[in-house]
């Protein structure tokens, strides 16, 4: 499970469960709420004066669902991962603090209030829990939850809000340097390896989405939601696989690439890579490839498609986006498919060759580990387990 | 190291990352199988594991995460997301009553 960009993790599985862990609870604050990214998406496409059905009146929806609802769900969320439904509500009360009085899309700081209030609450309550006389209880339950949700709702209107504002102002002007200077392409050479190393959901609801809806609540749309959501690459190299794998494994490709490119769960080809590990050069490519032609054509999405398929991308293009978003996912594809092509030697010497494969994928990776870069072990008993 | 007799499965989680999308994926075809069984299957993500959970399939590179949250456990790491030889050996297992995580 070696790859080019992540030395790190050679040195044990620690480090990256670290990572994992941090990044699975960033994306666990916002995966719980995506339906109610899409009904705003949905909402903003529909009824905005440029949507499909332009309505003065339903586009008042648009503006407190995306600065209030979002991120209270969120730290109301967040609250909840610390300390239950006690901290989901003292999270929920907290990020009001932090929403009013901004028109940023206030994700940072919902995702940094509601666990920390909730955290506050839970010290709180073990303290408390074998002091307080029977029959008082509830009077210092309900009392305890408002009095610290309250508080940290007025400090995160004075304290904690503004702070975050800026960073998120600042973190949004530096997506907009990498725009301006054309070098937006270049967050693929992390994205695409972090992503197969089952980063996924950390990289794009719990850093790229935040950013994207700040861009897309001012433009209308945002480049950011396609960078790690490109059902292309995938497909790209799902398709390298079907002509150029190793034999024993074609067979299992046509359905991955319908459960990759049509549902949307991207999770199934992470392993064909993890396999062979150079090919993440191929996805490298086939991702740059797909910001480049996004940023060049001014593609972009009105919000957060997930899962990543190609029918979440449609039902979130904007009015008149269509060409320059299916361009991003064909082109992302292409370039994958044959840089994996190439990679895979277009199938020539398979299977015998397996081992220069690997000899070859030992100079681009310094030190693979050999369990995981040895097809044989999955492959062996494949043919029995279809069933 | 845990280990656990194929008989005494009751349940079989199956956890990725997000709980949301390949785990759901791959319990509903794990359901097929070990329903006959009378085997259960849940799906979670990996940082909600329940801690008496029995057996816990996952994909290799979570598998580190899902011990370290359930510990006595026994976590079946698999490589693909269909037709892995490590659903057939927890199949296997709780058909002719082997030892798993051994």
């Amino acid at each position: 499970m070696a790859t080019v960009a992540d030395p790190k993790h050679l040195e044990g599985d620690s480090f990256r469960a670290r990572v994992q862990r941090i990044g699975g609870y960033m994306a666990g604050m916002i995966m719980p709420n995506i339906a109610a990214f899409i009904a705003w998406g949905l909402i903003t496409a529909l009824f905005i004066p440029k949507g499909w059905l332009p309505n003065a009146e339903l586009a008042k929806l648009v503006g407190p669902m995306i600065t209030m609802l979002l991120p209270i769900l969120i730290g109301y969320t967040g609250g909840r991962l610390v300390h239950g439904q006690r901290g989901a509500v003292v999270g929920a009360i907290a990020t009001v603090g932090v929403v009013v009085g901004t028109d940023v899309p206030m994700f940072l700081g919902a995702m940094i209030i509601g666990p920390l209030t909730a955290l506050i609450l839970r010290v709180f309550d073990g303290y408390v829990q074998e002091r307080v006389k029977a029959g008082f209880e509830m009077l210092v339950d309900n009392f305890s939850a408002g009095i610290i949700g309250g508080g940290m709702a007025v400090a995160g209107l004075k304290g904690i809000g503004p702070v975050v504002e800026q960073l998120t102002k600042a973190a949004g002007h530096g997506v907009d340097w990498l725009v301006s200077h054309h070098v937006l392409p270049l967050v693929s050479i992390i994205v695409e390896p972090a992503k197969v190393l089952f980063l996924n959901n950390a990289i794009n609801h719990g850093v790229l989405a935040p950013l994207a809806v700040q861009e897309a609540t001012q433009k209308g749309k945002s480049v950011l939601f396609m960078i790690e959501t490109n059902p292309g690459p995938g497909l790209g190299i799902l398709t390298a696989y079907l002509l150029f794998g190793p034999r024993t494994l074609r067979a299992t490709v046509p359905g991955a690439m319908i459960i990759h490119f049509l549902g949307g769960i991207h999770e199934i080809y992470f392993p064909y890579i993890l396999m062979k590990p150079k090919l993440i050069l191929a996805a490298i490519a086939g991702g740059m490839a797909g910001v480049g032609t996004a940023m060049v054509t001014g593609a972009g999405l009105i919000a957060t498609p997930a899962p990543g398929s190609i029918f979440a991308y449609l039902a979130e293009t904007p009015k008149g986006g269509y060409v320059p978003v299916l361009l991003a996912v064909i082109v992302a594809a292409g370039v994958s498919f044959v840089v994996g092509s190439l990679l895979l030697g277009f199938g020539r010497g398979e299977p015998e060759e397996v081992e220069a494969d690997e000899a070859a994928a030992g100079t681009a990776v310094p030190a693979a580990r050999p369990a995981s870069t040895t097809p044989a072990t999955p492959v062996a008993h494949r043919t029995t387990s279809e069933a | 190291m845990p280990t656990i007799a194929g008989a005494d499965i009751r349940k079989v989680v199956v956890a990725c990352d997000a709980g949301m999308g390949s785990s759901v994926m791959l319990a509903s075809q794990m359901r097929k199988r070990l329903k006959k069984y009378d085997v259960a299957v849940e799906h979670v993500a990996v940082n909600s594991i329940p801690s008496d959970a029995q057996v816990v399939l996952t994909q290799s590179s979570l598998a580190a995460r899902a011990q370290g949250i359930a510990p006595d456990a026994v976590v079946v790491p698999f490589q693909m997301f269909m037709g892995d030889p490590a659903f057939d050996k927890v199949e296997a297992a709780i058909r002719d009553g082997g030892t798993l995580g051994a």
